[in-house]
């Protein structure tokens, strides 16, 4: 395995790492949105690899283009939710979420 | 070339660990649109130059933009600013973690004989971006539509003012 390999998937992984670690320690919502998006760029990051490794850069591009797609959009409702929780709780901790009636 | 590349997964590393160890939100998305515009240098060191013109774009400009907003929308109070002290000195050992994590992945894979080679397709290489996304990708074209769709729908949802009656 060259060099090249080695570095992309430690880095992958390494990036990986830090938005679990963010995932599991944070409980604001809007810092949860940001861990999603930086666990995507690790993703994003192993497709770009595999594209140029196997020489298919069109193919990979078009799966990178639907990442980007649902990354955007899972922010943004993501986002939309924290707001209105906000507004209705005037808190973003998920520990405080307990007063749902339902 | 692979120099730089490496240079930029290091920087791509950092700010990763940068965006997780920020006190301040707005920091935290700054440096996610910093990890967006090393990614899509990377993109284009690679050639694949429709995927670095998305990532920038849309990835490093409206997902930043939108998180500001939400921070901006959503004002921190004093129990708030307790909450981000006790998340910070939470995440203070990530450094440390990630460091060990490299040197643990970079011995298992240098020592390791793991076999990645691919083959690489000689027909894929001369099919262009717009060939394969227009025609061999409709069902991905379709599926973003409607993601988009639901999306916009689920904003609008959200957002909805209550009847004022």
């Amino acid at each position: 395995m060259n060099s090249l390999t080695t570095a992309f998937f430690i880095a992958a992984a390494m990036i990986l790492f830090a938005g679990c670690y963010m995932l599991v320690r944070s409980h604001n919502m809007i810092r949860l949105v940001i861990a999603v998006e930086v666990v995507m760029k690790a993703v994003t990051l192993v497709l770009v690899f595999a594209g140029y490794s196997n020489g298919n850069t069109a193919l990979s591009q078009s799966f990178i283009i639907t990442i980007i797609v649902a990354e955007v959009v899972v922010a943004v409702v993501a986002t939309g939710i924290a707001i209105a929780v906000y507004r209705n709780n005037g808190d973003l901790d998920l520990r405080k979420l307990n007063k749902l009636n339902g | 070339m692979q120099g730089i590349l490496i240079f930029l997964l290091i920087l791509l590393v950092m700010g990763s660990v940068a965006c997780v160890m920020f006190r301040s939100k707005v920091k935290a998305a700054i440096s996610l649109a910093l990890i967006s515009v090393i990614l899509s240098i990377i993109m284009f060191a690679l050639g694949q130059f429709w995927a670095a013109i998305f990532e920038l774009s849309v990835c490093a400009g409206l997902v930043t933009v939108v998180f500001v907003c939400a921070v901006s929308l959503t004002r921190p109070d004093r129990h708030n600013q307790e909450v981000e002290e006790a998340y910070h000195k939470k995440v203070s050992g990530l450094p440390v973690f990630m460091v060990i994590l490299g040197i643990g992945l970079m011995i298992i894979l240098t020592m390791g004989n793991f076999d990645f080679s691919v083959t690489v397709d000689a027909a894929a290489q001369v099919r262009t971006f717009n060939d394969v996304f227009w025609n061999t990708r409709q069902a991905d074209i379709i599926g973003q539509i409607i993601i988009i769709l639901a999306g916009a729908f689920a904003v609008v949802i959200l957002f909805k003012e209550g009847d004022k009656a």
